[in-house]
């Protein structure tokens, strides 16, 4: 207790070992031929030749590229967005009937209509990944807006707070916990969105990875594109969502820890 | 002169489920002069509130008008601070910038906001506490953020809406005193609504006694200041005045 208490992290890598230690002595034992169900080691050194060649930093970076501009969007449009859906009821009986239409339309649903349009580029990508992004962080975003109690928009005003001022003062911190969560949804769900999109029309990056070793039937890279996956969604969320609502929501007590 | 002049104000509404109009508010008429100090008691659903809110502009009225310096009242704005039951502080603000928001908004300058918040920081004792955010403190420290955060904006009113009920009767106790403290150094001019009659004599230059959005009557009180409770709970005139206000709303 006083170990995990000191480095937290060793609190979340813990549960990894008797996992990571029943895959060794599963391929120790070979159960399964080698070819079917490498071992940790061999992942291991896949990823050293593959950080030597440099195909895993490229493909990388340009999974986290497309991620990152996907993400931009989606953020950037879906928040404004769903603040005015949350503050207008006009724009809600305008937006929600169409907003619930196409967030029925997986996103993948879309690759076949805009390869056609865009080809295999980064348009269609991103836009696959704006379109998963965008619909988490706008239903939540509505929903933040809407719990903000009715006395705080009439202290502000009785305060002397403009309407804008009260969009900067009062909606958007007040929204601030479930705009996360949003992100978090969103984020999540468009990084899935990103792996296919890449599997089905990708050139490069991580989901590309893993369907090239397999047409080469190489299993240690399909198993450490799926690792690099996992440790990937780890860093984002500890590294940037986390602390995030450490800073904001936990803070003002509006979240319980 | 700045007068609060209520006329004739009616607040009439439809229950959607009784499926009749109701009537909160029954031609209540009042004048408040600058620098009073009102209580307006009464049990709860007599409509007090729903006064409050319709000074303050929160609500609309349906009869009658509002008169603050002459000019009718139309929505919310700074010339009517409010302090509300629940607090209503920003949680994503300290307590400093709470107490800054007013002039902020009103586009007052840096320094001289600095000045104006330090001063009502100190004057609520709450300078500790400046850069702790509402969810740190207690029920009591929370509602002293929610009054000189009013009273920093320098309204022409201040409407405090039963800003005690929700706290400890101790605290309470402690917060009425140093709200009369506050009004004798600032002098605003204050409507005071509660459901307990000794804080309504207690804080007030004046009680009004409000039954089924009726005013039913208003009784002057002129117990001398500073007021502690201490003092007050053997004095025979606050007995007396308190006597009298029960006796109003609970004969009603």
């Amino acid at each position: 207790m006083r170990l995990t208490a000191r480095w937290p992290s060793i609190a979340s890598l813990a549960p990894f070992i008797p996992v990571i230690a029943a895959w060794w002595i599963v391929t120790e034992l070979q159960i399964f031929p080698r070819a079917f169900l490498p071992g940790p080691m061999e992942v291991v050194r896949s990823f050293g030749s593959l950080v030597y060649t440099g195909i895993l930093p490229e493909y990388l970076q340009d999974s986290m590229v497309r991620l990152a501009v996907g993400a931009f969007w989606g953020i950037a449009l879906g928040i404004p967005l769903g603040i005015l859906v949350g503050l207008s009821r006009r724009a809600q009986t305008a937006l929600w009937p169409l907003l619930l239409f196409f967030q029925t339309i997986g996103d993948i649903a879309w690759l076949p209509i805009l390869v056609i349009w865009f080809g295999y580029g980064l348009i269609t990508m991103t836009t696959v990944i704006v379109y998963t992004v965008i619909f988490p962080v706008v239903l939540n975003t509505v929903l933040g807006v809407r719990s903000i109690p009715i006395v705080m928009h009439r202290a502000a005003l009785s305060l002397g707070a403009s309407r804008t001022r009260m969009l900067w003062e009062v909606v958007l911190p007040g929204a601030l916990p479930n705009i996360v969560t949003g992100l978090r949804n969103g984020l999540g769900y468009g990084w899935r969105a990103l792996i296919a999109t890449e599997i089905i029309v990708g050139t490069s990056g991580i989901g590309f990875l893993m369907f090239d070793a397999r047409r080469a039937g190489s299993v240690v890279e399909i198993m450490l594109g799926m690792i690099i996956l996992g440790i990937l969604w780890y860093i984002v969320d500890s590294w940037i969502l986390a602390p995030i609502e450490r800073a904001t929501g936990q803070r003002w007590g509006l979240v319980t820890r | 002169m700045k007068n609060l002049s209520i006329r004739n104000l009616s607040k009439t509404y439809f229950d959607p489920y009784a499926g009749t109009n109701v009537t909160a508010v029954h031609d209540v008429s009042l004048d408040v002069q600058q620098g009073e100090f009102v209580s307006i008691v009464g049990p709860s659903g007599c409509g007090k509130t729903t006064i409050l809110n319709m000074i303050a502009g929160f609500i609309p009225y349906t009869g009658g008008e509002i008169l603050l310096d002459g000019r009718p009242v139309n929505g919310p704005g700074p010339d009517r601070g409010v302090v509300f039951q629940s607090f209503a502080l920003f949680p994503w603000k300290t307590v400093l910038e709470n107490v800054a928001f007013g002039p902020k908004m009103r586009g007052v300058h840096k320094a001289q906001r600095e000045k104006i918040v330090h001063e009502y920081l100190s004057l609520a004792k709450l300078t500790e506490a400046a850069e702790r955010y509402p969810v740190e403190l207690s029920g009591g420290m929370q509602q002293r953020v929610g009054v000189v955060r009013a009273l920093a904006n320098e309204p022409d009113v201040l409407l405090m809406d039963e800003p005690f009920a929700s706290v400890d009767a101790q605290t309470r106790m402690t917060l009425q005193e140093e709200l009369t403290r506050i009004w004798e150094e600032k002098r605003p001019t204050v409507i005071f609504i509660t459901h307990d009659v000794a804080e309504a004599v207690f804080l007030a230059n004046r009680v009004v006694a409000l039954s089924k959005g009726r005013v039913l009557e208003e009784i002057a009180v002129n117990l001398p200041r500073p007021r502690v409770w201490d003092d007050l709970n053997e004095d025979n005139q606050f007995k007396a005045l308190t006597g009298r206000v029960l006796q109003l709303v609970r004969s009603a």
